[in-house]
């Protein structure tokens, strides 16, 4: 008595891709959460990184952070243009979210260069040469979080590339959304690190 | 099938999108890496009941060697053993063939975690090349060891001196078999939130499939905050930051909590998947229902949450707040309630049942055996935080820890071959060659580490190339006669594998041809062709009952698939 | 055949007797289970009706038995806890007024010991330092800084039953009370690079009027 009888496999109402990059910032957020985690037992443990906190340009931080949640908009106007299944505007709408990813970039990399010039390193050997041993993990810790959040912005940079181009082919549109979700990680990560490294003190 | 057969090996085992082989390919590595660390365990194993001369294979071993060959011993056994044999081969092979579907719900991601993983076994072995050779600190990887020999990072040394080093390749892969079983993971979970098959609602699911979630959600939530480390001591190493630098501000202590709180919910990462598979077998095997199936999933979730505030346990005498060891210590004692109860259930499951024993079922009931009196109760010994003091770093625990991940990753997984081995190759392995195999691996298992157990308590540490400094403490003849028992046990244990290889393989082409539900059994892989082809199901089922219907006194047969009205 | 070796501090014999306590607890437990484990095994041939092996409602009988099961589990852990909780607290979270104090460093591959000196204070310019070789009186209660200079270590007295990892950058303190004379064993047990397996030291336990000899020894001061 087999009652075999559907020729498809089932799927459930779910949009799997949406599931998928759900799961997948669940696991994004752990990652950073571990290392900020790991920052804040730190930062609480030495007054003297507060010192070095001051060191970061908040103009520019706030800059960033200006462009990155301009960006989560134009990501969202090209969901509802995918919606509408309207090319240029997906076009248009992304390819504005991926200069603000460039601008983005352009910004951090003006900030690391300025940081690199006053001495402030990543591995932190001009200020362990100048006795302060335990300020110079301090920019470890910067480097490392701002340059990894960098990171991400690249690959979702690319990402929506690739989705935009799939877009102007006609095809794969829901793709959008998933890369949009993405983005929004980006952007919320950098929503954590920003008050975190530049602005207390 | 015979599509399947056509397709070339190349094709087959290095571009297919196919879940069941992908799951092959992750076997095949499974076990070629453990040629790997079998070879390791067996030399340093030698070295301590022998001596380091002339081991045979080996030659002469140094100290260097020894440390290294521990520590990528435990590295390779967790990490590209464990991983993938109880984690990778058993969800790429067993969910979607289990809840009625055809492929993950993300077939190229697969891949990809396929090939990451493969790309971490290259870079891992590729750490022996090195010129300052492998990476010798032990697999918990503990700073300020693992930045270099040394304790500090030299500021004279480049970037390339840094990043050709053993240190820095075993991070590399390690921190890359994370992102893999990460992606392996995720593809698990959708997959079978989305593709089950029609009316197989979570409570209908095989109780493998589970164990496999799960487990692959406490891998998602634990190993975060490790990733994130192992990227700080990759800076450690490679820039010179001073995360983990005492003198610099850094912490030690700070890696030892986000590698244990990987560490401890990665044991039932291994143990979990298992457990399913155990479940499935003694269900099958007892002609019975599984017993208290929801209480079981309800026990285990909450053994996974406590898994991940536990972790301090092993960190009892490294320096935390003695205060806090309190918690963990009841925390960690209190987490053998839960698996009490999955205990007591699963022999509920074997009560009054008509019991058979195949191969698969002495390997289910072995695993459970030896899981449950040494290796679950030596946890309550070591749970507790006074008795901790004396055994945190000996043999006691190193036997403890055998006894937890040996049956779940070996003798759990071996269950799982034997069982599932008609349907992925559509033939029979040998029976007797396979209880040969399971008595040889059984009682050679337990007469490597009882003596481990004893050694322990006299005072035995870890990771000690030779005990000849201790001439008093551990050098009388007992202790040598306990060692040497261990050693020649193991060298007995690593020979009857090669039974089971010869079975394995012999059989994938001359075994007898296997039926298409060669055990009676109710799930849904059994109502596929054996092997499956490529989709799994000519027609996909419906289902309309859970899968452990054995002995439905409505029925005259004793057993009842799931898709069946 | 004896399970633990020789003990010679006040808390060496508490610890065993909690390993015995634990087994102890274990043992019940081992011996329920193994009779639910084999049971079935022997009657497995007996003849069952199918209702009889359909125990598929999880009936309040059976919960009974599986709360039951880990009810007594969970007392088992409670009577642990409570034994080993006083243990915990004297010998890692109080520290008795301290005899003598000595600090111990552990380095890549050897235990350096720092003798307070003839003053009696640790930490002035007249301590002396030794390699490997711990003189420390009985019955008098010892506070020990440990240290690391480079990577972890961990003193080991196997046979006081004393265990501290120690830390580059940290100093912890830990005491101990010793109660026989003798020569025992110092080792470490955290893996700490290529001299691991020789960094061995040797702790001389010996009664108030030698160990004043060996210190004088020690301190370079002549009688």
């Amino acid at each position: 008595m087999n009652t075999s009888i559907n020729k498809k496999p089932t799927l459930r109402d779910i949009p799997q891709a949406r599931l998928g990059v759900w799961i997948l910032i669940a696991g994004e957020f752990v990652i950073f959460g571990g290392l900020i985690v790991a920052y804040l037992l730190y930062r609480f443990r030495y007054p003297e990184w507060a010192e070095m906190a001051s060191h970061t340009n908040i103009v520019l931080g706030a800059t960033n952070t200006f462009v990155l949640l301009t960006s989560s908009y134009f990501v969202v106007k090209a969901h509802d243009a995918a919606i509408k299944k309207d090319k240029n505007k997906i076009t248009l709408y992304i390819g504005l979210t991926i200069l603000s990813a460039l601008i983005f970039l352009v910004v951090k990399i003006t900030e690391y260069s300025q940081k690199i010039h006053h001495g402030f390193t990543f591995s932190g050997k001009e200020l362990v040469e100048q006795g302060k041993h335990i300020e110079s993990t301090y920019w470890g810790f910067y480097f490392l979080m701002t340059g990894l959040h960098a990171f991400h912005v690249i690959v979702g940079a690319i990402v929506l590339f690739i989705v935009m181009m799939g877009a102007r082919k006609g095809k794969n549109y829901q793709r959008i959304e998933v890369a949009g979700l993405y983005w929004h990680m980006v952007d919320l990560i950098w929503i954590f690190l920003f008050p975190l490294l530049y602005i207390a003190n | 099938m015979t599509e399947h057969k056509k397709t070339g090996f190349l094709k087959r085992f290095f571009f297919s999108l196919d879940h069941k082989d992908i799951g092959f390919q992750y076997l095949l590595t499974a076990m070629f890496m453990a040629a790997f660390g079998g070879f390791f365990v067996y030399v340093f194993r030698y070295n301590l009941a022998f001596g380091p001369d002339d081991i045979p294979l080996y030659g002469n071993l140094a100290a260097k060697e020894y440390n290294q060959l521990v520590t990528n011993h435990g590295a390779i056994m967790i990490f590209w053993v464990g991983m993938p044999m109880v984690l990778a081969v058993l969800g790429n092979f067993l969910i979607p063939i289990m809840i009625g579907t055809d492929d993950m719900a993300f077939p190229l991601l697969n891949k990809i975690s396929y090939w990451t993983f493969l790309l971490s076994c290259i870079v891992l072995l590729s750490g022996f090349l090195m010129p300052t050779g492998a990476f010798g600190g032990g697999w918990t990887m503990y700073p300020p060891l693992s930045v270099s020999d040394f304790g500090y990072n030299n500021p004279n040394t480049t970037f390339k001196a840094n990043f050709f080093t053993g240190n820095t390749f075993f991070l590399m892969a390690v921190a890359l078999e994370f992102i893999s079983m990460l992606m392996g993971g995720i593809n698990f979970i959708v997959t079978t939130l989305n593709k089950r098959a029609k009316g197989l609602s979570l409570m209908k699911l095989p109780i493998v499939v589970w164990m496999i979630n799960i487990a692959s959600l406490l891998f998602m939530f634990s190993v975060g905050p490790l990733i994130a480390g192992t990227f700080m001591l990759l800076m450690d190493i490679l820039v010179g930051t001073g995360f983990f630098d005492a003198y610099r501000g850094g912490d030690p202590i700070l890696w030892q909590h986000l590698f244990w709180f990987f560490g401890h919910p990665e044991v039932y990462v291994l143990l979990l998947p298992s457990l399913g598979v155990v479940g499935e077998i003694f269900s099958t095997f007892s002609r019975k229902p599984f017993f208290g199936y929801k209480m079981v999933i309800f026990l285990v979730l909450i053994a996974g949450i406590l898994s991940l505030v536990v972790w301090a346990h092993h960190q009892f005498v490294s320096g935390i707040d003695p205060g806090a060891a309190n918690i963990f210590s009841l925390l960690t004692i209190i987490i053998s309630i839960p698996f009490a109860g999955m205990v007591l259930a699963y022999l509920g499951t074997l009560w009054r049942g008509d019991i058979k024993f195949t191969v698969p079922m002495m390997f289910a009931l072995g695993m459970l055996a030896s899981f449950t009196f040494f290796g679950g109760f030596t946890g309550l010994h070591l749970g507790s935080n006074v008795f901790d003091i004396y055994a945190h770093d000996t043999y006691f625990v190193i036997a403890h820890f055998h006894y937890t991940l040996f049956p779940s990753v070996i003798l759990g997984g071996f269950a799982a071959i034997y069982y599932w081995y008609p349907k992925f190759s559509g033939r029979k392995l040998n029976k007797t060659l396979g209880k040969i195999h399971f008595w040889g691996t059984f009682i050679f298992f337990n007469s490597i580490f009882i003596p481990l157990f004893w050694l322990g308590l006299q005072g035995q540490h870890r990771r000690i190339f030779d005990y000849s400094n201790w001439d008093k403490l551990l050098m009388q003849p007992n202790h040598i006669m306990a060692r040497q028992i261990a050693t020649v046990s193991l060298i007995f244990l690593i020979i009857t594998q090669f039974i089971f290889l010869f079975n394995f393989f012999k059989s994938l082409y001359k075994g007898k041809v296997a039926e298409k539900n060669p055990w009676k059994s109710n799930t849904l892989e059994w109502q596929a062709s054996s092997p499956p082809g490529h989709g799994n199901f000519a027609l996909y089922p419906a289902v309309y009952r859970w899968p452990y219907d054995y002995n439905h006194p409505d029925r005259d047969t004793d057993f009842l698939p799931q898709n069946e009205k | 055949m004896n399970f633990f070796p020789e003990s010679n501090s006040s808390i060496a014999l508490e610890i065993d007797n909690l390993f015995w306590i634990i087994t102890g607890v274990v043992g019940i437990a081992t011996v329920i289970t193994l009779f639910l484990f084999v049971y079935p095994m022997i009657t497995r041939k007996k003849k069952r009706t199918k209702i009889e092996r359909y125990m598929v409602d999880f009936t309040h009988k059976h919960r009974i038995w599986l709360y039951t099961g880990m009810f007594l589990l969970l007392m088992g852990d409670l009577y642990i806890l409570v034994k080993e909780h006083s243990i915990w607290q004297r010998v890692e979270q109080e520290l008795p007024e301290p005899d003598f104090k000595i600090a111990i460093v552990g380095k890549q591959w050897m235990w350096e010991i720092i003798y307070p000196g003839p003053d009696g204070k640790l930490y002035t310019d007249d301590d002396v330092s030794a390699i490997n070789n711990l003189h420390l009186p009985v019955n008098r209660v010892i506070h020990m800084d440990l240290k690391a200079l480079d990577v972890i270590h961990s003193v080991f007295l196997p046979q006081s039953r004393f265990k501290q990892d120690v830390l580059p950058g940290r100093t912890i303190t830990r005491w101990i009370k010793l109660n026989k004379e003798g020569k025992f064993d110092i080792t470490c047990a955290e893996i700490c690079g290529l001299g691991h397996s020789m960094m061995r030291g040797n702790l001389f336990v010996e009664s108030e009027e030698e160990w004043k000899d060996s210190m004088d020894k020690i301190y370079g001061i002549k009688k």
